[in-house]
């Protein structure tokens, strides 16, 4: 199976941006370590679901149309 | 105006910590390490730096600079031509974000500030945050399978994200907690300022008085039947 969405390098390098900027977005919000961590996954999960739905409709765009 | 009353615990006053603004404002986290928030400080600190410097690495250290726009076309904002770092901040508008990011910046502020077109390097720095030529910038961003432009903007993330870190050292995290030891001392300062009830003084009982062989006196007004008390509660 060859997905060109797992080709292309260049989203290796998202998860970085994705884990720093939830878990130092939820750190600015509170000081107790059970909520940064469940803020972080929230904030997470929340821009993963953002990033891979504009990536689907991208992907879907640049196969089908 | 009146707050709506809560169950919440009281909050202590916001004290705001310059110093710790500025120490988080030169090393990402280095603020609440000062102020005793060590494991957050340890978390900007990593955080931020990590991804300043992989945005860095993306970019092939070449993406961090203040060009020298000395010879470059002028620049007018409103009616007015700049010069200067305002001028050079119009080519470069990254970098006002990436300068936020604190000393790990200043390297491109002093490349700027020294910037001899006639030498290849600067003299402190070589070419670490030096404003690269354009030959070089055309081979970048052809080459670099555009991670040299998702590379700055992971630095200039970075930066912006330190504004946040700098505002918590600051002025302390949005959701604030009352701590243990302001808990304590709140709950012990209630109890002191709460007014004390009077304990009435209880006359003794007086001797019983045998009233069935005592005559009322004559003036005594005449003896009022007090209902029975029903059980059983309301009517």
């Amino acid at each position: 199976m060859n997905l060109p969405l797992f080709a292309v390098s260049i989203y290796w390098d998202l998860p970085v941006l994705l884990a720093v900027v939830s878990l130092v977005y939820a750190a600015t919000r509170h000081d107790r370590w059970d909520k940064i961590v469940h803020e972080a996954t929230g904030w997470g999960l929340r821009i993963t679901l953002f990033l891979a739905g504009i990536g689907l409709v991208l992907y879907l765009l640049s196969t089908y149309l | 105006m009146a707050s709506s009353p809560t169950n919440d615990p009281p909050l202590p006053p916001v004290k705001l910590d310059p110093l710790a603004a500025l120490l988080s404002y030169l090393i990402p986290g280095l603020g609440q390490i000062y102020q005793g928030r060590v494991g957050k400080g340890l978390l900007f600190f990593g955080g931020l730096y990590l991804l300043f410097f992989y945005g860095m690495w993306m970019g092939q250290w070449r993406n961090v600079w203040l060009p020298d726009a000395e010879d470059l076309p002028p620049v007018a904002f409103a009616r007015q031509e700049l010069g200067g770092a305002p001028k050079a901040l119009s080519y470069r508008p990254q970098f006002l974000g990436q300068f936020w990011i604190g000393a790990a910046a200043w390297p491109g502020v002093y490349q700027y500030a020294t910037f001899d077109k006639t030498k290849d390097e600067g003299q402190f720095f070589g070419k670490f945050q030096r404003m690269p030529e354009e030959k070089e910038l055309n081979e970048l961003q052809r080459n670099g399978n555009k991670r040299w432009d998702l590379g700055w903007v992971y630095t200039v993330i970075a930066g912006v994200l330190n504004l946040l870190v700098i505002y918590d050292a600051f002025a302390g995290p949005m959701f604030r907690e009352p701590t243990p030891e302001w808990l304590t001392n709140e709950s012990e300062s209630a109890t002191a300022e709460a007014p004390t009830p009077a304990t009435a003084a209880v006359p003794p009982d007086p001797p019983p008085v045998d009233t069935a062989s005592t005559p009322p006196p004559a003036d005594a007004p005449p003896a009022v039947p007090t209902p029975a008390v029903k059980e059983g509660g309301a009517p």
